[in-house]
């Protein structure tokens, strides 16, 4: 029944401590080539999560935010009807997929996204040779010219999806993700348990029981992409009124 | 029938009415998708998933290691594994960059140039072993040898305390920005010889002071693990509050629900303070508060009151709420939780003249209250049930390293063995060790698999195998609140090319061949053969997660769980309540040394959740992480306030000299940070290497060599925040590496908040 399942991710901002482990586990899981000083100097260094800090207050009473930001996988994914050759696409479990031999590189999607989640590779990636050791061999190293981002690690779903129905004859779920290390990288690394991630068509998933939290909310939820992502609202106990919401 | 243009209409309609009539299509045929089904990405192989350690920081999370045809392709934490339950920290991430790093050394290298040129011809390990051999046994005084590795602990400490003891060498432990003064407070006021843990989990309320736990403190790994539960665990009733005392706006003073900045180095005082409204306003037992003050009551602290201390302290109004009543309320919160509350300190509240007074009174707090040994509280550690595995050797102090480097200055030391540290680049510059080194009548061997600062100092160079290569335990220091021993097993064989040796092999064999092979552990043909050694005595217990009569089961087993623990196995010990009238007559002002003209700050240097303290500056991923807070990468930078950056009129980008309080100085970049006081500036260590290594060399700085040698009163350890230097502009700007602006900044407003909050 892999045509019910959708695919959503919790994100519980009270308990994201800002630590990098998951950016870096999806840079490992994803083959993202390494951001050296001159991408960061010319901004083209590439996290397909990213950890946003957002200052709040002045000092001494200053507050630092902090919101991990990837791709949305948006229902109505303002990237997917702009691009001319069907290279991003919505599969049936609630994806935002990119095939990367599509892509010409227009970078329409990435205008078209008001996450900013989606990265050009202006150059061919570089690693010395001994670091070829590590690639995913279950992830395509990007050429130049061609769009990437967050996937929610889906060579991991359909790996699960050999492994456990192909081979096992078991069901995947958020339990058999979790237990067979086929829960997306930033997830499985995560030291708070801030990721959330399962099929939200299953009511009792704990993707679905933590999107029912009273704290639910989506980013840019006013724009109408209809993310499937949803953020639980930090707390503090020391919000101004108006900031509160 | 002819295709008219009427015709083509008609059966164009008759054609979508019926699919949609029918429903005859399959729903996923009016999903807007491409027309041909892709392939969204290939997955071909098995996998096979390998329990073992890390070893990139003194956590030593366990991990399982992704291994598809004979690579190491991905590390996650093991879940199974009751310190970090399967969380893992990016440190532990970039194991796999150590592995396969293209400057990895592949062979034993012996130096041709001078010291410190980085000339060096391979030779054969017989080779190696003979020349390092016949080093030793020259030797007639034996105490000439000095043997340096990091802390250890389990077998390894077990059996490299048994060869330097055997042989008479001398055996040092070397940290960066070690922490002598937490290792005595523990062992003074707790009673302790192993490191409690906090059972953040179950607690209500926190007070830190000064400890970064969630970034690089102890184990942030495993902290964090309860973090996220003190913060909206399942079943909770109330959601933890945190509270952290920080003269510095480090990442768990980012985290906390307040953040109550002090001057550095007084929080002990504020602890006093603390005490002394729990104890006046008689928010704790008062039998508990007799034994506490030796009957004296709050009169014992009386000079710490508040409205006394406040200003001194430099505690700042906070949220409209003056210093002395800020100080009361979190007197009070921590009071209401009762043993459910936690009073912790370290990183800069110990890194002081008067570090160890101000361990001493945070600690006490935890009696006050009641919550040593409680749930929810500070949770004391067993120690390891075999006594060969419950050795540890922790970092001597910097006032240790003083006195050493200046013994070996005098010639009194003839070889020096180094094993996995760095001690040239990451001691003060001004005990000159580099400088030391730098002489023919000693022989000095590294065990590195990289050419870093020290082993370039070094006549031999003898590369070691990466911990996903070699065998190895490990007791968690801290552990979980009950016995665990690790198991570390090679998950992959070295590449094609490489030569390695495992530095415990390499003991063993020198050991036979020097004649010191009388007994256990030194006897045992291979560290595998000790490990199991071990493993039996552990199997003789006949307890905890691994049990099986039959001992090769029980290897495996051991191996696949990656471990041993027996939950039911906790502390037994009751410590005694230490007297805070006698901590409070200790209480003492901290020192601070250095610049005091111009534009001058108390410097805090800090570590990264990346680079640390630095000894995996060689690995791109912690370089090309930013930092949590300012978002950089790649360099060193200078953080000072953004409300003192625009009166002296310094922009982001600029390059400041910095002087140190030793007459050294370097030029670092400016980041306006909204969240550092005012009277202290930040730099993180880990960079300033030189040694010829890619993407470490030539970058940023090293604070650590404009310090000086301040010293903790006590314990000798380095009060590397207490002093402070000077600010001068060079006149010079560019732009700073940082992730923060490459993608376009969401504009928040009033109908769309992006990290939205609310009050609970």
């Amino acid at each position: 029944m892999a045509e019910t399942k959708k695919w959503a991710m919790v994100i519980d901002l009270d308990r994201c401590t800002g630590c990098q482990a998951c950016v870096v586990a999806c840079q490992a899981e994803n083959n993202i080539p390494i951001n050296e000083e001159k991408d960061f100097l010319s901004r083209r260094a590439k996290q397909w999560i990213r950890i946003d800090r957002v200052w709040e207050g002045t000092w001494p009473n200053v507050k630092a935010r902090f919101i991990p930001v990837l791709c949305q996988h948006c229902e109505n994914a303002p990237c997917e009807p702009v691009c001319p050759v069907y290279a991003t696409y919505h599969n049936s479990q609630g994806l935002n997929v990119q095939v990367y031999n599509r892509c010409v590189g227009t970078r329409y999607c990435a205008n078209n996204c008001p996450y900013q989640v989606r990265f050009f590779n202006f150059h061919d990636p570089e690693w010395p040779d001994t670091f070829w050791n590590q690639l995913n061999p279950d992830v395509t190293v990007r050429s130049r010219g061609i769009m990437e981002k967050c996937t929610f690690c889906i060579q991991r779903i359909r790996r699960a999806e050999r492994t456990i129905e192909g081979r096992d004859g078991g069901k995947v779920n958020d339990q058999s993700l979790k237990a067979g290390n086929y829960m997306p990288a930033c997830v499985n690394a995560c030291p708070t348990n801030t990721l959330t991630f399962g099929d939200i068509n299953d009511p009792n998933s704990d993707v679905s029981r933590r999107a029912r939290d009273p704290r639910h909310y989506k980013l840019l939820d006013h724009i109408g992409t209809s993310p499937s992502v949803i953020y639980l609202k930090k707390v503090d106990p020391n919000a101004p009124e108006e900031e509160a919401h | 029938m002819k295709i008219s243009r009427r015709n083509f209409l008609r059966l164009a309609s008759f054609s979508t009415l019926g699919a949609v009539a029918c429903n005859f299509f399959d729903e996923r045929e009016f999903i807007s998708q491409s027309p041909v089904q892709l392939p969204e990405d290939l997955v071909t192989g098995r996998d096979n998933w390998y329990a073992t350690l890390c070893r990139q920081c003194s956590e030593a999370e366990g991990l399982v290691v992704r291994i598809m045809e004979g690579r190491a392709k991905k590390v996650q934490g093991n879940p199974q594994y009751p310190t970090n339950l399967g969380g893992h920290s990016i440190r532990c991430e970039a194991g796999l960059q150590n592995l396969y790093h293209p400057d990895r050394i592949s062979g034993p290298l012996l130096r041709q140039g001078a010291r410190g040129t980085g000339l060096y011809s391979p030779i054969s390990w017989d080779q190696a072993l003979d020349l390092l051999r016949g080093h030793l046994q020259a030797q007639t005084d034996r105490s000439r040898v000095l043997t340096v590795t990091g802390p250890l602990r389990g077998s390894m400490a077990h059996l490299t305390s048994a060869f330097t003891d055997a042989y008479g060498a001398r055996h040092m432990a070397f940290q960066p920005m070690e922490d002598a003064a937490y290792d005595q407070v523990m062992q003074d006021v707790l009673g302790q010889q192993t490191s409690p843990t906090f059972d953040f989990k179950n607690a209500n309320y926190v007070l830190s002071f000064g400890a970064d736990f969630l970034g690089t403190w102890k184990a942030p790994v495993q902290f964090s693990k309860g973090y996220g539960e003190f913060r909206q665990g399942l079943g909770r009733r109330n959601r933890g509050t945190l509270v952290q005392v920080d003269s510095w706006f480090s990442l768990t003073a980012a985290n906390a629900d307040t953040w109550v900045p002090i001057n550095p180095g007084m929080e002990g005082m504020l602890a006093l303070s603390i005490a002394q409204v729990i104890i006046s306003e008689g928010l704790a037992p008062q039998d508990r508060i007799n034994q506490l003050t030796g009957g004296q009551g709050s009169s014992a602290l009386d000079a710490y009151a508040p409205n006394i201390i406040a200003q001194q302290l430099g505690v700042p109004p906070l949220h409209g709420t003056e210093p002395h009543e800020v100080i009361r309320e979190m007197a009070r919160g921590f009071a209401r939780s009762g043993s459910r509350s936690i009073a912790i300190g370290g990183s800069g509240a110990s890194a002081h003249t008067n570090g160890a007074f101000n361990l001493a009174a945070i600690f006490a707090l935890n009696f006050l209250v009641g919550s040593v040994g409680a749930e929810g509280g500070v949770v004391l550690n067993p120690p390891a049930p075999v006594p060969e595995l419950a050795k540890t050797i922790s970092a001597a102090s910097t006032g240790e390293w003083h006195r050493t480097v200046a013994d070996i200055s005098n010639g009194r030391t003839g070889v020096v063995m180094l094993r996995g540290v760095n001690p040239v680049n990451d001691l003060p510059g001004d005990i000159g060790l580099q400088q030391t080194l730098n002489r023919d009548d000693i022989f000095v061997a590294t065990f590195s698999s990289f050419m870093d600062e020290t082993a370039e100092m070094a006549d031999l160079i003898l590369p070691e195998r990466t911990p996903m290569e070699d065998w190895g335990d490990d007791v968690p220091s801290p552990g979980p609140g009950f016995e665990v021993i690790g198991m570390q097993q090679p998950v992959v064989n070295p590449l094609p090319g490489m030569n390695p040796m495992g530095f415990a092999d390499i003991l063993l064999q020198l050991s036979r061949e020097i004649g010191l092979d009388g007994a256990t552990p030194l006897n045992m043909p291979t560290y595998h053969h000790l490990l199991q050694d071990q493993a039996r005595k552990i199997q003789a217990l006949e307890r905890g997660s691994v049990q099986n009569a039959n001992f090769n089961s029980f290897w495996n087993s051991l191996l696949q769980q990656g471990g041993w623990w027996d939950r039911d196995a906790t502390a037994d010990s009751d410590p005694s309540m230490p007297n805070l009238a006698e901590i409070a007559s200790r209480a003492s002002q901290p020192i601070i040394t250095g610049r005091t003209d111009g534009n001058t700050f108390n410097l805090i240097p800090f570590q990264t959740v990346s680079l640390a303290d630095g000894s995996g500056a060689n690995l791109p991923w912690l370089q090309s992480s930013s930092d949590p807070l300012t978002t950089v990468a790649w360099t060193t930078w200078v953080e000072i306030s953004t409300l003192v950056a625009d009166a002296i009129g310094l922009k982001e980008g600029d390059f400041v000299r910095v002087e140190g309080a030793n007459g050294r100085s370097f030029v670092a970049q400016i980041y306006h940070h909204p969240a550092v006081p005012p009277n202290v500036i930040g730099i993180p260590v880990g960079q300033g290497h030189t040694a010829s290594l890619r993407y470490s060399k030539g970058r940023g700085e090293n604070p650590l060599h404009l310090l000086g040698l301040p010293l903790e009163e006590q314990t000798q350890s380095l009060a590397w925040a207490g002093t402070r230097v000077r600010i001068v502009p060079t006149g010079e700007s560019s732009p700073i590496p940082k992730f923060e602006g490459i993608v376009p900044a969401f504009v928040p407003n009033q109908e769309e908040a992006i990290v939205k909050v609310t009050r609970g």
